[in-house]
């Protein structure tokens, strides 16, 4: 530890450059920092390199209908291959590319909507940010009940709403077609996690300097460009943060589709998540589940690296401020 | 409802001279029960004529005073459930503290859609129960993976001829039986007299074949608007097979030979004549006729309910625990509601399943009692106790109780019980279902019937139903799925 | 879409603005978009079983009723009493993961804010990514682990898988305020002869208040809701957790719809009303913790 007391909480502070310090030396004499951290990567290890190495292991085992792992066989990288080729694979990750995409599209547009006009005082904006932000926190199985409940194709409420409005003859039909399962959840998903952006960006919005703003105004701009000019420049940070966020949580998202529709009909509803889980544990094929949940690692680990790069942006301008 | 009484004995004594489904098992001499009088005059006439002291008799297989442990998963009554089934739930549970005070009991319910995946799972583990009861689809899946232990009637103190042969053969794998069915169960036809007498058909008369269903179907649609067969079709929920399987074996088709009388299982016969007719007509309905709820594809039965006793469904293939259940409702409505729910009770009427040009059929349902190898167990396996609670279970008196308003007794002796007598005096209509029993089907004896059953069957539908496929290419697909099923096993 | 932004406020306007005007039909579309799907939740909870199998429905119900909500609160019934404990081990399992969550995020997000250890930037991004890695896949090597650790069948098994949920936006929260601390706070402390663990605990944490009161809404709320994890680990009846117990009102062959509606709002009522309450701290700590640079 340092003997002169500010620097002694920068242990390895480059005021004094520390040259060619053998890797063991420095941490040997960090090793007290390594305290603080140790709980959160104690937990972290715990609930992911197991799953992790297992996951892997088994991507190249044919697993035997038994369930009884320890008669599985060693097959390569035939499971990946079967994955490839088998068309539904496909057809699958078509469907998670759209519902990813437009899930986080418009969570995000619809949120910084909410954000940018909820930014001004007016009467009952507190409650009305309040009611926007409940989808957010009402869990998804919940959410999942309740649209299951008002999209129901013979008796539910939106249906017989239409019906008794004169808009549609019958019931729509929302997710016994083809055509429009995916999209009605995607509509859930929007519900879902809308004022999570907004949340977000009301954040982010408080942080745009008034007088640039106001100087803007002076200078004649009006509100669109304000807004593309000054605004959202300041939002650019934050917006990278939240789409991200949303898209990670997109690629990983179970609970809508698996409580509302199962992946049908026909497959319609399945996202590479729910289709993993019909592999595993539907049918008990373990290697090709694995296999197919590897291949979305791969994916998460591209985001994860863009998702890290946004969130450590600036870091390390402020390190050591 | 006398005159449906009068239909529906007419035809099972029609069907009983032509068909004898189940006396061709071969295995009807030495019952306990004579199998080759059944009709519902006779389960009226033995009602009753015998009494049982349970905890004695399985006092005699193990000791009523022995200590031990035992656990135990299975599939309870739950929220949505009538009441009755919970008071005997709960009274089976007190009855075995008495008979057995010293056994501690560590009961899990777990709900019907979980219980597989669940079970799946803790067998991963190591962390399964010491006993665990399955629906009838379940158990040689299992067996034949090396989770179970070898389990017979004479095991627990009865004998085999004390169960339906086909309940039995459904626990047998490579000969060895792995289970003890605790309650049988067929389904039966439930129609709504009022919305058949408005669409001019005879109020008291079920369709008597699918293609009858189909036409009722089609002119109830046409003439009020609503749906007129309650098609299921929804993917891995246990419910969608007992539902359209029977219309497939009516017309002759199958997974593979199960409707035969000494299936081999060979080649798969969903890409059959047969099976290929009964999706035609559920394809008839749901697209060409717009017949049946729109909401089939995402539907299990239990949605079915809410249409049908709203008015809005004409007929389906029901469960009796959906009609204790829309009773049970009824009788806790009040008011306005009251009127109504009272009106469509009013209306049901509750029939045979109809026919097809084979046969008429339905699913041989039920569940199995199964005891798990110790090395799967949590913390170890205790015989006795195990042994102690399967008697029990399985005894007379309680798979008539436990199977109160869902099904008939796994042990035939509880057909003779003065609570069967109750039964048939308080429920309406149970004569019909234990009347289908004899032209009751059990799913093919494979383990992986569950995938056929659950996953490959429902997909033929959505794929023909939805256009995705034509009748034809949906048919040879699920075939050629059956035949890449069973060639990677 | 609105722009009305900040700048507009000390502006006074006569003319008609149109921005404005379509920010607010937009703001009542958004409130009818929210709202209606728990409209319908609350008004089908008010109905018998029976009126809710009407077709049309009944958009008020004829003859509205709180049974089934007494029900769920009714300590004598199975109903009730299965209800009540599956709120308690919700209750039970959400706090003990938010309490440990900042307990482990708080010193984790300092050490990585101030000090320079090597491996600093791996591990931090370690942390994050941590929300990368889909929940469906881990259910059975997690299951089995839990078994190995002696937690399966315990709420231990979700306390640690939940803690960890938390542990990426809180620590990088977290570090995001002690970020915009100045150091010469800990120094004038460390003068005074405090140790650096002092300084952290007695001056730094307290200043970080909002942060860590965001970081425990988004545990908690995390928690609560958590279902898959609870299906998979948890098989005894009276271990079970709100959404896999909500489950309970289907069965085979039934569909208890109004009950399960009212257990719905039931469910959502705690992180709502707790969240609503803290509201203005989880914006406060996203604006000073994470978003301003």
């Amino acid at each position: 530890m340092g003997t002169v007391p500010g620097q002694a909480i920068f242990t390895d502070v480059p005021v004094v450059p520390p040259k060619r310090v053998g890797l063991m030396r420095k941490v040997y004499r960090s090793r007290a920092d390594y305290l603080y951290v140790l709980p959160a990567i104690v937990v972290m290890l715990i609930v992911i390199a197991y799953p992790v190495y297992y996951t892997i292991e088994l991507s190249f085992f044919k697993t035997p209908a038994s369930l009884q792992l320890k008669d599985k066989v060693f097959i390569g990288l035939d499971n990946y291959a079967y994955l490839l080729q088998l068309p539904a694979f496909w057809k699958v990750t078509v469907q998670t590319l759209i519902w990813t995409v437009s899930s986080t599209l418009f969570a995000f547009v619809l949120g910084l909507g909410c954000a940018l006009a909820l930014h001004r005082e007016f009467v009952g904006r507190g409650i009305l940010r309040a009611l926007l932000l409940i989808p957010w926190v009402v869990s998804a199985v919940a959410a999942s009940y309740v649209w299951k409940w008002l999209y129901h194709s013979d008796f539910g409420a939106i249906g017989a709403l239409a019906v008794q409005l004169g808009l549609t003859s019958e019931p729509i039909n929302f997710v016994d077609n083809v055509q429009t399962a995916l999209p009605s959840l995607i509509v859930v998903n929007i519900w879902k996690e809308f004022s999570f952006a907004m949340i977000m960006l009301m954040a982010g919005l408080q942080t745009v300097p008034d007088q640039l703003l106001r100087a803007a105004q002076v200078d004649g701009a009006n509100a669109w460009q304000r807004f593309w000019h000054v605004t959202f420049p300041h939002l650019s940070g934050v917006s990278m943060v939240t789409v991200l966020l949303l898209t990670v949580q997109n690629f990983n998202s179970f609970i809508i589709p698996f409580i509302m529709t199962g992946g049908g009909p026909v497959g319609s509803t399945h996202i590479w998540i729910t289709h993993i889980y019909e592999f595993a544990f539907q049918r008990q094929q373990w290697g090709r589940g694995s296999a197919y949940a590897v291949l979305l690692f791969l994916i998460m680990v591209l985001l994860g690296y863009f998702y890290v790069r946004a969130l450590t942006r600036g870091d390390s301008s402020r390190a050591g401020s | 409802m006398t005159a449906l009484k009068r239909t529906a004995s007419v035809s099972i004594a029609a069907l009983l001279s032509t068909t004898m489904v189940f006396t061709a098992t071969g295995v009807s001499y030495g019952q306990s029960v004579d199998l080759s009088q059944w009709s519902p005059e006779y389960v009226k006439s033995i009602a009753g004529t015998a009494t049982y002291d349970t905890a004695k008799d399985c006092g005699a297989v193990v000791p009523n005073d022995y200590t031990g442990k035992v656990s135990y998963w299975y599939t309870g009554p739950f929220e949505a459930d009538p009441q009755i089934a919970h008071d005997q739930d709960k009274a089976f549970w007190e009855a075995f503290k008495v008979a057995y005070p010293n056994i501690t009991a560590d009961v899990q319910s777990i709900p019907y859609n979980d219980l597989l995946d669940k079970f799946r799972t803790s067998l991963l583990g190591n962390a399964a129960p010491m006993v665990v009861r399955l629906q009838i689809l379940g158990g040689v899946e299992f067996a034949a993976k090396g989770y179970l232990e070898p389990l017979k009637p004479e095991d627990v103190g009865y004998s085999s001829a004390d169960f339906w042969p086909g309940a039995l053969k459904s626990v047998t794998w490579e000969g060895t039986g792995y289970g003890i069915p605790t309650n049988n169960e067929t389904m039966g036809f439930i129609w709504n007299a009022k919305i058949f007498a408005d669409a001019g058909l005879d109020p008291e008369k079920p369709p008597a074949t699918w293609d009858d269903v189909v036409a009722y179907s089609k002119q109830i649609h046409d003439k009020l608007g609503i749906a007129g067969y309650g098609l299921v079709a929804k993917q891995n929920a246990g419910n969608t097979p007992f539902r359209f399987m029977p219309t497939i074996w009516a017309y002759g088709g199958g997974a593979f030979d199960e409707a035969g009388e000494n299936p081999t299982y060979g080649a798969s016969e969903l890409n059959s004549e047969g099976t290929k007719k009964a999706l035609q007509a559920a394809y008839d309905m749901y697209v060409r006729d717009k017949s049946v709820p729109t909401s089939a594809l995402t539907n299990t039965q239990g949605e079915n309910q809410a249409p049908f006793i709203a008015g809005q469904l004409a007929m389906m293939i029901a469960h009796p625990a959906e009609y204790a259940r829309m009773t049970d409702l009824a009788s806790k409505a009040t008011g306005a509601d009251k009127a109504t729910a009272d009106a469509v009770v009013e209306n049901m009427r509750y029939g045979l399943i109809p026919a097809g040009p084979a046969r008429r059929a339905v699913v041989f349902g039920g569940s199995n009692i199964h005891v798990i190898k110790s090395d799967y167990v949590e913390g170890g396996m205790d015989e006795q106790a195990v042994k102690a609670l399967i008697c029990m279970w399985t005894s007379p008196e309680w798979s008539t109780k436990l199977s109160w308003v869902g099904s008939n007794p796994g042990h035939l002796g509880g057909f003779k019980t003065q609570w069967m007598k109750e039964r048939l005096d308080t429920i309406k209509f149970l004569d019909v279902t234990t009347s289908m029993l004899p032209s009751g089907i059990p799913f093919p004896v494979l383990p992986y019937a569950p995938e056929i059953m659950n996953i490959i069957v429902p997909d033929m539908m959505q794929n023909a139903l939805t256009g995705a496929m034509t009748v034809e290419e949906a048919a040879n697909d699920a075939a050629a799925k059956v035949e890449e099923l069973k060639a990677s096993q | 879409m609105s722009t009305m932004t900040a700048g507009d406020r000390p502006v006074a306007r006569r003319k008609f603005d149109g921005w404005r005007w379509s920010g607010r039909v937009f703001l009542a579309f958004m409130l009818f978009f929210t709202v209606m799907p728990m409209a319908w939740m609350l008004i089908t909870s008010l109905k018998t079983g029976f009126a809710a199998m009407q077709y049309p429905p009944q958009w008020w119900p004829a003859e509205p009723t709180l049974d089934n909500y007494t029900r769920l609160v009714d300590p004598r019934s199975k109903v009730g009493q299965d209800f009540l404990r599956y709120f308690w081990n919700s209750m039970f399992v959400s706090t003990v993961s938010t309490v440990l969550a900042v307990v482990v995020a708080v010193p984790a997000a300092y050490a990585f804010s101030r000090f320079r250890f090597p491996g600093r930037n791996f591990l931090f991004f370690a942390v994050l990514m941590r929300n990368m890695f889909p929940a469906v896949i881990f259910l059975v090597p997690l299951f089995i682990l839990m078994r190995l650790l002696g937690l399966a069948n315990t709420h231990g098994s979700l306390v640690i898988t939940y803690l960890t949920f938390g542990l990426p936006l809180a620590i990088w929260l977290l570090k995001g305020f002690y970020d915009n601390i100045p150091i010469q706070l800990e120094q004038a402390a460390r003068i005074d002869g405090a140790t650096r663990f002092q300084a952290f605990f007695f001056i730094v944490m307290p200043l970080s208040t909002p942060g860590i009161i965001a970081t425990a809404i988004y545990s908690f709320i995390g928690a609560w809701n958590e279902y898959i994890y609870a299906y998979t680990f948890l098989t005894k009846h009276e271990q079970l957790t709100l959404p896999v117990g909500i489950q309970r009102f289907f069965s085979e062959n039934a569909t208890d719809w109004p009950g399960l509606m009212a257990a719905t709002f039931m469910m959502s009522v705690p992180v709502v009303v707790l969240f609503l309450v803290l509201q203005k701290y989880f914006v406060r700590a996203l604006t000073e913790g994470a978003v301003k640079h």
